[in-house]
């Protein structure tokens, strides 16, 4: 079992919250600030919510004797990424009567609102909660928001693998009632057994757990970046099981050598049913009693693991679900790009795949996204899906719609707009950061469109403007966006600053490595068109920038 | 210059004369000079004899708004008995009004306020002795009025109340005295004179009416050095408050007094009045008895903005034009009722009233900003027929940059001090009602008082308009606030206030002052304080389940122990 000798703060915090509910009523309570009480900051998040403030802001305010700029980001726990029309519209109306407006698509296919004052946390959930909605576990030591290959296209049984992700959403939710309690105002349970969690018990996981769903050849979900990845095996349009790859994780600390990136090792193979729940929930189990509880930097899975070795943790997990994992069976990924544009399903439903930039859907003077989707949504005949790569999927349109939804969206422009979107940026992703990320070193998704026109610029120079590169940014190394999963990756290390990672590929197999440090926007420039022209000179016919930079050996 | 036989009375009379009765004479002399006109009926006064008073009883009344009158009366009172009379010393808000037709010996002391208007002490006993309805046959009474000679209504209150109880029959003793703000001198000869009549010579008070010799400037200005100006309210809001640091020698004030500053008028309206009048900038023209270049008299001295309705009145006197009872800027009246030419507009500058001071309340404490005043000063913004306009003052105020200075004087308010420094304290100041409260907390800070302090603020947002949001954060976790409440009205669909707070935790505040906390209002007059008030008045029944007269008679148990103080404008 883990070291658990120095338990670290959040895990004293956790076992003497009451179930997650620590002191949360009395933070709601205090008039005198916007923020609630440093403990009750960490237990929060297993409600869905982060506390954050105006980064922007901090100074003038100081200077004006005001408290920071405090509010809540909220984000929903919506497995696979899916919503009704109905539900849309809710969260269009919450969007704008209590947070900034912004309808955040996230790269784990969920949506968050920025901005909500404490005193609106409660009517926000409330609104959320008419809608069928919740927030519950989508943040915290616990498991988070289960995504899943998005397009309904994928696959004849799209629908069939679709419904795993719900199902592991719901075994792996907490029993605690604290959440109804506290922003539903319903009454204390009296009985505490029913409050008994066996999975979590009262000190839940070490540190976040993710788990994703893939559906070959499509790897859009990089369900290789998970704790646990589950790639669908399908035979003959029948889902026969899954492969399960586990130890996956991003996040690396500046100047601290031992954090690292790290793909899912594939453990095995498990038949579809019962024998997947089993196995996935003994993962956490594992991970559970096994994780790192004194130093969160190395809480990850993708730590356990490698302290276990990948046959001790297939043995400690065998032992647990009872039975042995079948040997992996054969899938190939092709890519884990966004279908674009109008599509049409097996059972003839239309699907529009639409391009959000950053996952921000917002009305601005030209473009009318939000809007637009609203209009949409109030025809009551479309579903949504959000892709994990912040896009997101006007779905399951009968025929005899179409031409109406059709309208709509070239009323509003948003084909125009989707088409328009060049190549580089339909490949493209960065995480919030600032603003509002407490994280954030440098800027994300204000900067990197403006960075992308430029790159472009260059990249037509060698006549390369219709590659598809992948290009993520993030603020900082804990990256959000999969930076460290994209052929040229940016990650944040300071103001207007970026280590220059090189070497992913399209089919999320393989990690980038840093190849240039600190660079800024003009040595960033200088360093990739060198990069792409040699790129146009050398490369093989077909090769990938990220595959030319790995054979090339530039990192 | 006198001739013989005159001189040999005021040299014997001189002789006959103690050191008080000389100081007296000296004074009436000086007032009778400078009332010329007033002069003519007044007789010689006849030559006093030090004897024993003839009066055994004498009622003194006095209505205050910031202390001075009281401490003038209270000392009156002592002197009084000092020589062997009785005095009845009572707040004209305490004063049962029934006893008025009884009254023998009557002196008021009462100082003006607002624009000519009795402090709201006095308000009720105004109000009364105007309803005529009944007429005394004994009373016999002098007035002493304070007030400041830098607002148009000179000691109009004291005024109007000398007119009224003669008008109702009753007989002056001596003539109504009228202070500037160094009142002490002028009250001492005035009471001197009382003194004078009650010792049987009557016919002192014949004369109507003394007025202290105008002293060139009766308060202490000081020159104030702007070191910070910050807005306090955020973008977005709806609010402008600045935090005005300024520095200043020889500072002397204690928490809950104000200052006072006579702002000055915008020089290019100046200019537009002159140009449209046809009148030259150089000019020298007379105002009241004195030479002055008008272009300095309309810049810095006279108000020339939102006239009130009695100088709107006049001038139509002057242009006979028909002009509708209103208040307005002098420039549109010359733009739309022109004068005929510059001299008719000399006739307009006679009738222009002094620039009213503005008070400030300070938001510092000497204890903890040594050497220094701070402000709070909202920037008054106002919509005339759709057209935004700006306060003069808080405007001029707020846009001052750091390291420019400005003239002001220290308006103290002994009305409105810190208790014992063991005793509780209930703070109720919304917007910039917040100013002397934090006064008071720094002082009690500062000197580590150890009474418990209890602030409610207001204002519209939390996010932008929480004034010294920080600071009072701070004094919470340092325990010098023992508790705060806050409303913010506009956070939600219903508008809550302070007083809604006050409510809530009723329970508590009727605590708190049961067992002696004393309560300080600041803020709005209107509707904030009355309606503090009414909460107030609801509280005492629901918590300390009393009759709606009980509860009344609690609050002026309050006032009566010091306990119940406003400073509300
Ligand atoms: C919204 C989102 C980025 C986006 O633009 O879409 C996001 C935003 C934040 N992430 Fe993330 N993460 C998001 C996906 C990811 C991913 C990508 C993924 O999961 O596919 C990663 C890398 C994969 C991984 O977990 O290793 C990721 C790794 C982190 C980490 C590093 C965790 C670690 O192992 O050290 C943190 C920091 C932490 O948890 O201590 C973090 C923390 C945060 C916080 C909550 C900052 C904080 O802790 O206060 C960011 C909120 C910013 C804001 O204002 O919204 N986020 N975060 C993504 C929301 C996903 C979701 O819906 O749940
Ligand atoms: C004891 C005391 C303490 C005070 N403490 C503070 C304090 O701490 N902070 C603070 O900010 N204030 C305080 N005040 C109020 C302050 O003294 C001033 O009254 C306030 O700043 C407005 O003055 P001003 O010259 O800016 O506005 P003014 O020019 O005097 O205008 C005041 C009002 O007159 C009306 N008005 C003026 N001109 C026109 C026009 N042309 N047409 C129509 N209407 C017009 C408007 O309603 C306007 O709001 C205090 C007042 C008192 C008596
Ligand atoms: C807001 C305000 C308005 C005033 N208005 C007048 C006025 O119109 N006429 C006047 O003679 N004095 C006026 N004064 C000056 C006071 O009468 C003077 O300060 C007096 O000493 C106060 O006495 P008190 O402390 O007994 O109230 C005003 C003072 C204040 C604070
Ligand atoms: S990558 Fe860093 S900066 Fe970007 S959202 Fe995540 S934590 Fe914030």
């Amino acid at each position: 079992m883990s070291d658990n000798k120095n338990l670290s703060s959040i895990e004293r915090i956790k076992t003497a919250s009451d179930a997650l509910r620590g002191t949360l009523r009395e933070s709601l309570q205090d008039e005198l600030t916007g923020a609630i009480r440093e403990d009750d900051q960490a237990l929060i998040k297993f409600h869905g919510m982060y506390q954050q403030d105006d980064r922007d802001r901090r100074e003038e305010r100081a200077s004006k004797k005001l408290d920071r700029l405090y509010s809540f980001m909220i984000r929903l726990r919506l497995p696979g990424g899916f919503l009704t029309p109905s539900q849309w519209v809710a969260m269009h109306e919450v969007a704008g009567d209590n947070s900034t407006g912004v309808i955040k698509i996230t790269t784990r296919q969920t949506i968050q609102l920025h901005g909500i004052i404490k005193s609106n946390i409660k009517p926000t959930i409330h609104a959320f909660s008419e809608a069928k909605l919740n927030s519950i576990a989508t943040c915290g030591d616990i498991n988070r928001n289960v995504t899943c290959s998005t397009h309904p296209n994928e696959s004849p049984i799209h629908a069939q693998v679709f419904a795993y992700a719900q199902d592991i959403s719901d075994m792996l939710m907490p029993k605690t009632k604290a959440y109804y309690e506290i922003w539903l105002d319903e009454e204390k349970i009296v009985d505490k057994k029913d409050e008994e969690d066996p999975l979590y018990q009262d000190r839940y996981m070490p540190r976040k757990f993710k788990i994703g769903i893939a559906i070959p050849p499509n790897n859009d979900v990089d369900v290789f970046t998970n704790d646990l990845g589950l790639v669908a095996i399908i035979e003959k349009n029948k889902l026969k099981g899954f492969n399960i790859a586990v130890g996956g994780g991003l996040s690396t600390t500046h100047g601290n050598p031992d954090t690292y990136a790290r793909l899912g090792s594939v453990l095995g193979y498990v038949e579809a049913g019962e024998k997947t729940m089993k196995a996935v929930y003994e993962v956490l189990t594992v991970q559970r009693d096994f994780g790192n509880r004194s130093d969160r930097k190395l809480a990850r899975v993708k730590y356990t693991i490698d302290r276990m070795g990948v046959d001790g943790f297939r043995e400690e997990l065998e032992k647990r679900i009872g039975f042995k994992l079948q040997a992996a069976k054969p899938f190939s990924f092709t890519s884990r790009a966004d279908r674009y544009g109008w599509e049409q399903n097996d059972k003839g439903l239309w699907h529009y795949t639409l391009y959000v930039e950053n996952g921000r859907v917002l009305d601005e003077e030209k473009l009318l996204m939000k809007t637009a989707l609203l209009k949409v949504a109030e025809t009551g005949k479309t579903t949504f899906r959000f892709t994990t790569n912040q896009n997101l999927i006007i779905s399951d349109i009968k025929e005899e719609d179409k031409a109406a939804i059709q309208q709509l969206l070239e009323e509003y422009r948003l084909i125009q707009h989707t088409e328009k979107a060049t190549a580089t940026r339909r490949n493209a992703m960065a995480c919030v950061s600032f603003p509002t990320c407490p994280l954030a070193l440098a800027e994300a998704q204000r900067y990197l469109p403006d960075l992308l026109t430029k790159i472009e610029g260059s990249l037509a120079k060698h006549k390369l403007q219709d590659e598809n590169i992948i290009i993520r940014m993030t603020g900082c190394p804990n990256g959000c966006a999969r930076s460290y999963a994209a052929e040229i990756g940016f990650v944040g290390t300071g103001p207007g600053r970026y280590n220059l990672h090189l070497g992913g590929d399209h089919q999320g197999l393989r990690l980038n490595k840093l190849y240039r440090e600190n660079l800024d926007e003009t040595a960033i420039l200088t360093e990739l068109d060198g990069l792409f022209a040699s790129f146009k000179k050398d490369r093989q016919k077909k090769e990938a920038f990220g595959d030319f930079a790995l054979r090339k050996q530039l990192v | 210059m006198l001739a013989e036989p005159k001189l040999k009375t005021l040299l014997d009379l001189i002789s006959h004369s103690t050191k008080d009765e000389l100081i007296w004479m000296n004074g009436y002399l000086s007032g009778l000079l400078t009332q010329a006109g007033v002069t003519q009926e007044a007789p010689v006064p006849g030559v006093p004899v030090a004897t024993k008073p003839s009066v055994a009883k004498i009622t003194i009344v006095y209505g205050t708004e910031t202390g001075n009158s009281k401490r003038v009366a209270t000392d009156f009172a002592s002197k009084a008995k000092k020589i062997g009379i009785t005095p009845k010393l009572v707040s004209l808000d305490q004063y049962r009004l029934t006893d008025l037709p009884r009254e023998e010996y009557f002196l008021a002391v009462i100082s003006t306020q607002g624009d000519g208007e009795p402090p709201a002490a006095a308000k009720k006993f105004y109000d009364h002795i105007h309803l005529n309805g009944f007429k005394f046959d004994k009373l016999k009474y002098s007035v002493l009025a304070l007030g400041d000679t830098s607002y148009p209504l000179f000691c109009k209150a004291g005024e109007d109340v000398d007119a009224q109880l003669q008008k109702l029959g009753g007989k002056r003793i001596a003539p109504l005295q009228k202070c500037d703000t160094e009142f002490d001198e002028d009250a001492n000869q005035w009471f001197a004179s009382v003194l004078q009549s009650l010792s049987g010579n009557e016919n002192a008070g014949a004369a109507q009416v003394t007025v202290a010799p105008k002293k060139s400037s009766g308060k202490k200005t000081y020159t104030g050095t702007i070191l910070t100006n910050v807005n306090l309210n955020d973008r977005g809001s709806d609010k402008e408050t600045h935090h005005m640091e300024i520095s200043a020698e020889g500072l002397e004030y204690l928490p809950g007094d104000s200052i006072g500053i006579v702002p000055e008028n915008d020089p290019a309206v100046v200019d537009a009045i002159l140009l449209l009048t046809g009148t030259n900038k150089m000019a020298k023209i007379d105002y009241r008895g004195g030479l002055n270049y008008i272009t300095e008299l309309l810049h810095k001295k006279l108000g020339i903005f939102h006239l009130p309705e009695r100088v709107v009145k006049q001038y139509s006197a002057i242009v006979q034009q028909e002009i509708p009872a209103t208040r307005i800027d002098l420039l549109d009246l010359l733009k739309i009722y022109p004068v005929t030419d510059s001299n008719q507009f000399e006739d307009v500058v006679e009738i222009l009233e002094p620039i009213t001071p503005r008070l400030y309340s300070i938001a510092s404490s000497p204890e903890a900003h040594g050497g220094e005043i701070h402000l709070t000063v909202a920037r008054d913004r106002f919509c005339v027929n759709d057209e935004i306009k700006y306060g003069i003052c808080s405007d001029y105020l707020s846009g001052l940059p750091e390291n420019t200075t400005f003239e002001f004087y220290v308006h103290k308010n002994n009305q409105f001090r810190l208790p014992a420094p063991d005793k509780d304290i209930i703070l109720i100041g919304p917007g910039t009602g917040v100013a002397p409260f934090r006064s008071f907390l720094a002082e009690r800070d500062a000197t580590g008082a150890a009474g418990r302090n209890w602030l409610f603020f207001g204002d519209q947002h939390f996010a932008s308009d929480f004034l010294y949001q920080t600071e009072m954060q701070n004094w919470v976790e340092t325990g010098v606030l023992t508790r705060m409440n806050v409303a913010f009205s506009r956070d939600q669909a219903k508008k809550i206030y302070v007083q809604h707070r006050m409510s809530q935790h009723g329970a508590d505040l009727y605590h708190w002052l049961e067992s002696g906390a004393h309560l300080y209002i600041c803020g709005a007059k209107d509707p904030m304080s009355s309606d503090v008030e009414q909460t107030l008045l609801g509280i005492f029944e629901t918590f300390g389940n009393k009759s709606k007269e009980a509860a009344l008679q609690f609050l002026d148990q309050l006032k009566e122990e010091g306990r119940y103080s406003k400073d509300v404008y």
